[in-house]
């Protein structure tokens, strides 16, 4: 295959399956997710409650499979959304878990959204950065 | 850097797309190497002037 070929295979690829994983997501957040609490035994509580986070493990891993497949213009672009990513998402934490320890902040499910964070920074940085290169389009 | 990608890739009568097939890399990366957004890596660099037969220092000047 060709190089090139290659390059816009592996978005396809990984386009399709994005698409897929986030389909079977929403399918376990709405038929799994409801069960959970009222679910019997904690081992059953257990599979319902981190079932969900399988596909959005797998969609993490398209992610890896994504940057390593793509080339040296598009490694910089994603390190350098990663970086601020993970900055953002750091302090954020960083300051959430203090107003958590002092009391003011108190919800439980805080963690779920440090992922979706960490892709809204990530997709936002991207695409500035993109644009510094004069690189357009988003992923 | 300035560099003579562009006049290169036009004298051979190639697309950025094609010039990024030969090279590997996306039509994208061709073009903010042209325009001077984007310095290539060392590989790179290298697999440019193999495809053009010059030197790296006739396709690329650093401009001091």
């Amino acid at each position: 295959m060709k190089p090139s070929n290659r390059i816009a295979y592996s978005r396809k690829r990984y386009r399709a399956g994005v698409f897929a994983l986030m389909a079977v997501y929403l399918a376990l957040m709405l038929l799994a997710w409801p069960a959970v609490r009222g679910g019997h035994g904690l081992a059953t509580r257990v599979v319902l409650a981190v079932l969900p986070a399988l596909p959005v493990i797998g969609v993490i891993w398209l992610m890896v499979w994504r940057v390593l497949h793509a080339d040296e213009l598009e490694q910089r672009l994603h390190m350098i959304a990663l970086s601020v990513a993970s900055g953002v998402v750091a302090a954020a934490s960083l300051v959430g878990g203090f107003l958590g320890a002092a009391g003011v902040l108190v919800r439980g499910d805080l963690l779920i959204w440090v992922f979706p964070a960490l892709c809204v920074v990530y997709g936002l940085a991207r695409w500035l950065a993109a644009r510094r290169y004069g690189v357009a389009g988003c992923e | 850097m300035n560099n003579r990608l562009r006049e290169l890739r036009e004298a051979k009568g190639w697309s950025q797309g094609e010039l990024g097939e030969q090279l590997g890399v996306s039509r994208q990366t061709v073009n903010a190497i042209e325009t001077g957004k984007y310095d290539p890596s060392l590989p790179l660099a290298f697999r440019i002037a193999k495809l053009f037969r010059k030197s790296i220092e006739s396709i690329f000047d650093p401009g001091e």
